[in-house]
């Protein structure tokens, strides 16, 4: 009996222990995580004298978790793709940014300051939308949405689910590929549903990617820039699609959690992660492509990242208002004509 | 009767605990839940139910489910049978080594042995090689993400309790049966199906139970090797409850899920009772 | 006369099939490569060394084994009582109880979590950490009732009839006799609880958080994240604990009359 009371306070003293620990709770990508410890947690960590707990998942899965604990809220920063902030502004789950608290802010690019409105995100990384594919087993170069369609692709390619970040954006860019508007979404639903023989698997994590590329499963696949570093570590030949329709930009963003109790690390953290020091290590392990002007890197990287304001600019952004108020809807018609 | 009483407080003690820790931590909660399945605005009702019969992706799912769970228990079953009878006919020397590689898959993490199938299935995987290898394939077979890659995962999930019911079961045959019907000139198909299985029923009842149930309720099986295009029920119920945030058909899944489980034991027990008494 | 082979070659297929995916993440675990392949081109321990260096890996093992040890005692604390009323006592409505205390089981896991995360810890405002140990303590409350009871009921009344007619009472007569006697039991269904916790994924599934998650959860979300070698790895340590703890309990205890 006497052993047994003695493991419960043991228990105590240490959840007693870990509550008294200054800590700050972020929620992440998850993606390269070992590098985001080298280049943010670990330098912030001992900057602030304090503990980062990450909370890791998909925008979805994320923003669900939010919304499950809004009167009670266990994340103090939330890092999430832009129009999932947008859906979590909607639905009051974020504080307003003191923007004055952010002395770094004036290095971002215009677009990166403000890009809900409202002052409820700062962008700290922006990237293109594109098809990734096999050179050796592709030999004919991908050069349009509408080449996911040949017929050598049979059961090689993979599609982000339509709950990921990439999903709407890729329906809505296919959808103007095959003559579809903003009004008119039938094209692009009618041919994604007859693209089923091509798929192999709707991926929920970008990061799934790359283990379907190492194992031979997928041959060609449209993701967002910041798991081409990923994908090259694969070892496979792999090419960047240049395609002629252009490519979709979307933005990651960093917020406050309404009711977080940390509100003063959370700014030092935001902060932090647009510093030029940040953003040009993250550049350079090919993490995320920097949004902060000062930011220099080699040529070299700046051909694997979304890089420099010429290359910003040309990209499509696709609104995250359009694609809240269209998500519903096409997440309902994905289920029911595309993946299954 | 009085003499009665100090006991049976005593006994009420002793349980007490033990019941109000499952009543108001375990109950409570699955009952809240089970209320929730059926709340409908500021009433009760079958809508929720009615709604997520109605929408032909979900019942696609559910059948899904009920036709794979199905398949993994009679698969296991006509599998286990003969193997079960193995065990006990091996030399008793081996058999604590059997009976020890039947046991250690059930040791052993869900994640890590659905991962080794995601090794072995893949399109590079050692099942695809050597068929190539061999000739029997030009092209390797798409496994992974197919209904076949669950069914496979799930068959070896749950065979070992299918195997070990039986092997129990067995054990309780009495001793001179076999041979006895066998001195009478049966075949060893007529030894089967006459002796053997009439009196093994009840462990094939429980052993399908719980590889039913297992199949039904597993969630790490569909999730790795299915996808989001093998969608299971469990897989969905994790959709609802933790992508979509909609409780209510988070709570109507499980309650499918747990009544069709329920409802599957008690028809196995109805066949076991009915042939028992037939025989 | 002549038995055929047919059930032999049965039970080599199943056996090979149980255990022989087994073997090859085995093999993968000691991959030389970067990425995961079969058959490995060059060998290596790096895998092994990565797991140790994983730091969700290291939190979340402890974390495991915190869970597991103390669901397991407080399984134990409840199931123990339970099991000895219900073998030495006429209690009513015995059958219920029973139905009551396993419901546990019957229900699907996820189920249990959901309506853990629901009620528990939304609505109920507690944390994560408790309602994962509630979650698990009561999922192996079943267990330590069953093999407690059974091994209960191998054990002769007269023993205790004598210890008491010898001036002992009840409790003493259940520290000194009965649970000496059963200590089998009790050690079978603990090391089969506690890996029940371990392994247990759909309950812990709804109940992570924060810097709250376990083993077996981190290992799915590193699946998904990262396609090296490093889950083989992983996974060949947690086999060959398995193979260890098969073979000492089956030595010492014999479980599988538990299972």
């Amino acid at each position: 009996m006497r052993v047994w009371l003695g493991w419960l306070a043991l228990v105590l003293v240490l959840s007693v222990g870990l509550a008294q620990q200054r800590t700050l709770t972020v929620s992440g990508f998850g993606l390269n995580q070992n590098l985001i410890d080298k280049n943010i947690t670990r330098p912030f960590e001992a900057r602030c004298n304090c503990k980062i707990v990450w909370e890791v998942g998909n925008n979805a899965d994320r923003l669900a978790k939010l919304a499950a604990r809004k009167d009670n809220p266990n994340v103090d920063v939330a890092l999430l793709g832009d129009y999932f902030a947008q859906l979590a502004a909607n639905q009051g789950l974020l504080e307003r940014l003191d923007t004055s608290k952010l002395s770094n802010l004036n290095e971002l690019y215009d677009f990166a300051k403000n890009p809900l409105g409202g002052n409820f995100a700062v962008a700290f990384t922006t990237y293109a939308i594109s098809i990734a594919y096999r050179t050796d087993k592709i030999t004919t170069p991908i050069t349009s949405w509408r080449d996911l369609w040949r017929p050598e692709l049979k059961g090689r390619i993979a599609l982000p689910n339509i709950t990921t970040t990439q999903g709407p954006p890729v329906v809505w860019l296919v959808n103007r590929a095959f003559g579809g508007t903003d009004t008119n979404v039938n094209p692009g639903f009618e041919r994604l549903s007859a693209l089923k023989a091509n798929v192999v698997t709707y991926y929920n994590q970008s990061a799934q990617l790359a283990g379907l590329f190492a194992q031979e499963e997928v041959w060609a696949a449209p993701v967002g820039r910041f798991a081409w570093g990923n994908l090259l570590a694969t070892g496979k030949p792999l090419a960047w699609a240049r395609l002629s329709e252009g490519q979709a930009g979307v933005s990651n963003v960093a917020v406050l959690v309404k009711g977080s109790r940390n509100q003063e690390l959370a700014y030092q953290f935001i902060d932090f992660i647009i510093s030029r020091e940040v953003q040009t290590a993250q550049a350079n392990d090919l993490v995320d492509s920097p949004v902060n002007r000062n930011v220099r890197v080699s040529a070299d990287k700046a051909a694997q990242l979304t890089y420099g304001l010429q290359q910003i600019a040309s990209l499509r952004t696709v609104d995250p208002d359009y694609i809240i108020k269209v998500r519903d809807a096409w997440i309902q018609r994905w289920n029911r004509e595309v993946a299954r | 009767m009085l003499s009665q009483s100090p006991a049976r407080l005593a006994a009420w003690i002793l349980l007490s605990p033990a019941l109000l820790f499952v009543a108001v931590f375990f109950l409570l909660p699955v009952v809240a839940l089970l209320l929730e399945s059926f709340h409908v605005g500021q009433t009760y009702g079958l809508n929720n139910y009615l709604a997520f019969f109605a929408d032909d992706f979900n019942r696609e799912v559910y059948w899904r489910t009920l036709w794979i769970s199905l398949l993994v228990t009679l698969v296991s079953a006509l599998v286990c049978y003969p193997a079960a009878y193995a065990v006990l006919k091996i030399n008793p020397r081996w058999r604590g080594l059997i009976i020890g590689l039947i046991i250690l898959p059930l040791m052993t993490s869900p994640v890590a042995r659905t991962y080794t199938w995601l090794v072995v299935l893949g399109r590079e995987g050692i099942v695809n090689k050597s068929l190539i290898e061999t000739g029997l394939l030009q092209e390797p077979l798409r496994i992974l993400f197919t209904e076949w890659a669950v069914f496979i995962g799930l068959l070896q999930l749950m065979m070992p309790l299918m195997l070990l019911s039986l092997v129990s079961a067995m054990e309780n045959l009495p001793k001179d049966v076999v041979p006895a019907a066998r001195s009478l000139g049966a075949s060893e198909g007529q030894v089967f199906w006459r002796v053997i299985l009439p009196l093994t029923r009840e462990g094939l009842v429980v052993g399908g139970t719980l590889v039913f149930t297992g199949c039904v309720t597993a969630y790490v099986t569909p999730a790795l090797l299915g996808g989001p295009r093998v969608t299971m029920l469990a897989t969905l119920l994790y959709q609802k409850a933790g992508v979509t945030v909609d409780y209510a058909a988070a709570a109507v899944i499980s309650v499918v899920m747990l009544l069709t489980t329920l409802l599957v034991n008690f028809l196995l027990r109805g066949r076991a009772a009915k042939t028992a008494r037939a025989a | 006369m002549r038995e055929s082979r047919f059930p032999i070659v049965m039970l080599g297929l199943a056996l090979l099939f149980l255990v022989g995916p087994f073997v090859v993440v085995f093999i993968s675990a000691f991959s030389g490569d970067r990425t995961l392949a079969f058959p490995p081109s060059s060998f290596s321990l790096q895998w092994f060394a990565k797991v140790l260096t994983v730091e969700a890996f290291q939190a979340s093992f402890v974390t495991s084994l915190w869970l597991g040890v103390l669901s397991t005692l407080l399984a134990l604390l409840m199931g123990i009582p339970v099991a000895y009323a219900l073998a030495r006592y006429q209690v009513p409505g015995a059958e219920v109880i029973r139905v009551i205390l396993t419901s546990p089981l019957i229900l699907p896991a996820l189920m249990v979590g959901l309506a853990l995360l629901r009620y528990f810890v939304l609505i109920g405002n507690n944390s994560i950490s408790i309602g994962l140990l509630i979650g698990h303590t009561a999922l192996l409350l079943p267990y330590a009732v069953r093999v407690v009871s059974a091994s209960l009921a191998n054990l002769p009344r007269d023993i205790e009839d004598a210890a008491m007619s010898l001036g002992a009472n009840r409790l003493q007569t259940f520290f000194r006799v009965v649970l000496p006697n059963i200590r089998g039991g009790v050690a079978a269904a603990s090391v089969l609880a506690f890996i029940t916790s371990f392994n247990q994924v759909p309950v812990s599934l709804f109940l992570t958080g924060p810097g709250v998650s376990t083993l077996p959860i981190q290992m799915l979300l590193y699946m998904e994240y990262t396609y090296d070698p490093t889950i083989a790895a992983l996974s060949t340590l947690l086999i060959l604990f398995s193979i260890l703890f098969v073979l000492l309990t089956e030595r010492l205890l014999g479980i599988s009359k538990y299972v």
